[in-house]
């Protein structure tokens, strides 16, 4: 009963958006859209914690039971997504509203992906602002250095327990952020520009760093996964295993570790590909 | 008869540094002309870098120059 009153609910707000809140005050403005969007998302959310806040009674989310918050939230997601692209598709703004979610032109194949924008990278490209990390030893110091920092960070985070050494997570992160930061920088945001911001041979550049990048990547995935394998097989051979169901004894730290040494290397890989293929071809000089 | 493997393939040779010179052009000027970055014209020139063939008959026409007296393939 609970569940069709926070139905009945999103369906209502998203039916006041949709057929008239966004025709007639956002229209074709993507970014008044998303403002009154966010603002929107509210109105359910608000509703459902003065109905439930107290009482926090159990949701039925079809396979599992959940609270209100995320009940709400899931129920939100799911029946606006099919509205949210019939609108942009009827209105013919994908494009445009891709491009305001990344850097990428309206009209872009990178609208969306790139996270530099022209003007940023048509300023990187005539800057020396930064050249002493463009040189053959700042860029080795720099993809060793990165490296270091990511994988030591992820076996300190491992290893680290309930402690106040837990806390130096905070600097692993800032590092993480600091190293791709220089990285971009060391390659004038090659890697992370839009097409319309290169030239040829900038562009030829770009995407053999990404089938670098990915092949790495991949190989992170690949080792994730065989641990995940391994762990369930050793699990099956213990004798309290039931054999089917396995639980994973993670701490805090430890889901820190792999949450950032995935998104640290998702940022940074093709960066530093940029870097070896500069590398490689001085090498071979 | 299959594609040559990336290292058997020869290199384009080419007097762009020359017959810019000759026309009194530097090299930002060109890149503005043909469209791309004044690194991308030192790269060509180096023979680091062989520009597609777009790219090659853009700049013979501003340089007024036929295109195989600017580029042209290594002999063996």
């Amino acid at each position: 009963m609970q569940e069709s009153l926070v139905i009945f609910v999103v369906l209502a707000t998203l039916a006041a958006s949709y057929f008239w809140i966004y025709p007639k005050f956002a229209g074709n403005d993507v970014k008044k859209m998303a403002w009154l969007d966010a603002g929107l998302g509210f109105i359910p959310m608000g509703i459902s914690a003065l109905l439930f806040w107290v009482s926090n009674p159990k949701f039925n989310l079809i396979f599992f039971e959940t609270n209100w918050f995320v009940f709400t939230l899931v129920v939100l997601v799911i029946l606006e997504l099919p509205l949210f692209f019939w609108y942009i598709k009827a209105r013919g703004l994908g494009g445009e509203y891709w491009a305001m979610m990344g850097f990428g032109p309206k009209g872009s194949p990178d609208a969306g992906w790139a996270s530099a924008s022209v003007k940023q990278v048509e300023k990187q490209l005539s800057d020396t602002q930064w050249d002493g990390l463009r040189t053959r030893g700042a860029k080795t110091f720099l993809v060793a250095a990165s490296n270091i920092v990511i994988l030591g960070g992820t076996v300190f985070l491992f290893f680290v327990g309930d402690n106040g050494w837990s806390a130096l997570s905070l600097i692993y992160i800032l590092l993480i952020f600091t190293f791709w930061f220089l990285l971009r920088q060391s390659v004038r945001l090659v890697a992370d520009a839009p097409q319309e911001a290169l030239d040829e041979r900038l562009i030829r550049i770009r995407d053999r760093s990404y089938v670098i990048a990915y092949r790495y990547l991949s190989l992170l995935a690949l080792l994730i996964a065989i641990s995940l394998m391994v762990f369930s097989i050793v699990t099956d051979f213990q004798p309290e295993s039931d054999g089917f169901t396995y639980s994973i004894p993670l701490t805090w730290p430890q889901v820190q570790a792999i949450f950032w040494l995935i998104f640290a290397y998702a940022g940074m890989l093709p960066s530093m590909a940029v870097i070896g293929q500069d590398l490689s071809k001085k090498g071979r000089k | 008869m299959g594609r040559k493997p990336k290292t058997d393939e020869e290199t384009v040779l080419n007097r762009l540094e020359a017959v810019r010179t000759e026309s009194g052009i530097s090299r930002q000027e060109l890149a503005d002309l043909v469209g791309v970055h004044y690194q991308t014209i030192g790269y060509i020139e180096r023979g680091e870098y062989s520009p597609s063939l777009v790219l090659a008959l853009r700049i013979a026409e501003e340089l007024k120059t036929p295109v195989e007296e600017l580029f042209w393939l290594e002999e063996e």
